[in-house]
């Protein structure tokens, strides 16, 4: 076998590179910050909740038909972080693989089941030479019906965990660092709680005072299993609590 | 007699030789059907509910060959699980009863099913369509079945526009039973939805709750 891919592809296509990385997998994570926005998700008592920042880059834009939340089935959404058009392909991969197991086992599929299959979808662009992988991260909230809520997270490299929070986007660093440092004694998080540490969250490593306007807010809790987004005023009771604790 | 094969109904192809109604009124929609289930003479299922939700607030009622049914209402319900997230609203009717009828007439010649699609969305209200081999009409009230040839004439005389939600249910059930007591392939229980913007309301009939005619 000739010695043979010209030093440089590895960096091009899904193959090993002499030092064992897989390049393109890299860049596809470096991919996921470029949009610039931060995800936040923590798994409460009775809910799992994720939020994310909501930038209106162009005034022109009509912020309504602009997201980043999406439901997959009735109890499970997600919120994408990264790069917009690999988000709605995933999503809509998602949906179609959610639908397909409804059909095919006459029951509704499972968080974790639907994470896992999506992963494997992940890997499979990390082997083949002709796609690429997806520059976007999902996460994932459902009200679980025997493990109650639950938060997971898909990653391009097609990994994928469940976590009590997790953080994606450019400041994940810091934002995961802030929420180990809230979540180690593992405190039992009331709806309101889940929903404002993550807003805290945000509001903490990204340095800013959020406007109702900036944030999306989607949960899942055992009084709503169905996956919701929050309203702006909705959203505006929490920031109020938020600084009327501090 | 050389060759036993067993009896009739083993081999026979298990038909819902039914009678399915669904009527519009004012704000939604009323399905009705009976619940015979029949391989040749036998009956192989008395209890079979014909009104399958396509989604949540869509049913269609099942005739003709069981299998054919379940599957197109089955293969409806998922395109329309994944259409009603990709919308992210609930689907039209005329959506649901497109995707029937797409099935039907594709496989027009391998299948042999009907089936009424009656629901409720905010755009059109109420309505009823019918798919019969592969058409798509939508109609005030819609029959099907093999007792369904018995109450045209009744349904004809007896349907009154812009009725309300409790004379429509009356006029469901008062077809159903006059079918099921004429048609042999039709009989058991009724089974009633009743689809409005509120929601769905589901209700059975038994054999003696049904109304009664001249002979009974």
């Amino acid at each position: 076998m000739s010695r043979g891919s010209n030093p440089g592809f590895d960096r091009h296509i899904t193959i090993f590179s002499p030092d064992g990385r897989l390049y393109q997998v890299e860049y596809a994570f470096k991919a996921i910050t470029q949009s610039g926005l931060t995800t936040v998700g923590v798994r409460g008592e009775d809910c799992a909740v994720v939020v994310t920042q909501k930038k209106v880059p162009d005034k022109l834009l009509d912020a309504s038909t602009m997201t980043n939340m999406f439901k997959l089935t009735a109890r499970i959404g997600c919120v994408m972080t990264g790069h917009g058009a690999d988000s709605r392909s995933q999503v809509h991969r998602a949906r179609v693989e959610a639908g397909e197991w409804k059909y095919k086992f006459g029951y509704e599929i499972n968080a974790d089941v639907l994470c896992r299959r999506m992963a494997d979808i992940c890997q499979v662009y990390t082997q083949n030479a002709e796609m690429r992988p997806l520059g976007c991260c999902m996460m994932l909230v459902s009200m679980d019906p025997q493990q109650g809520p639950v938060l997971y997270k898909v990653d391009p490299a097609g990994y994928y965990c469940g976590f009590r929070g997790i953080a994606v986007g450019p400041k994940h660093v810091e934002a995961n660092g802030y929420l180990e440092k809230k979540l180690k004694k593992k405190p039992k998080l009331s709806q309101d709680r889940t929903i404002q540490l993550c807003i805290s969250c945000l509001s903490s490593v990204l340095s800013t005072d959020f406007k109702a306007t900036d944030l999306e807010v989607g949960l899942v809790s055992k009084e709503h299993i169905k996956f919701r987004t929050l309203s702006e005023s909705e959203i505006e009771t929490h920031l109020v609590a938020i600084a009327e604790r501090e | 007699m050389l060759e036993e094969q067993g009896p009739e109904w083993m081999s026979e192809e298990v038909k819902t030789g039914t009678t399915i109604i669904a009527v519009e009124f004012d704000g939604g929609v009323v399905l009705g059907s009976d619940s015979r289930v029949s391989a040749g003479a036998s009956v192989v299922n008395r209890v079979m509910n014909k009104l399958s939700p396509l989604h949540d607030r869509i049913y269609c009622a099942l005739s003709g060959s069981a299998a054919d049914a379940q599957t197109i209402a089955e293969t409806v319900n998922y395109q329309l699980d994944v259409h009603s997230m990709e919308l992210g609203q609930d689907p039209l009717v005329c959506s649901a009863a497109t995707l029937v009828k797409n099935i039907s007439y594709q496989y027009k010649e391998e299948l042999s099913a009907h089936l009424i699609v009656g629901g409720w969305d905010r755009r059109g209200g109420g309505q009823v369509y019918a798919t019969l081999s592969g058409l798509l009409t939508r109609q005030p009230f819609a029959l099907g079945g093999s007792g369904s040839s018995y109450v045209y004439g009744y349904l004809d005389a007896e349907y009154r526009a812009g009725a309300g939600r409790t004379d429509t249910q009356r006029l469901v059930v008062d077809t159903l039973s006059l079918a099921m007591s004429r048609d042999g392939s039709s009989g058991g229980v009724a089974y009633l939805v009743t689809i409005d913007g509120d929601g769905v309301e589901e209700k059975v009939f038994l054999g003696n709750e049904l109304p009664t005619f001249y002979d009974q």
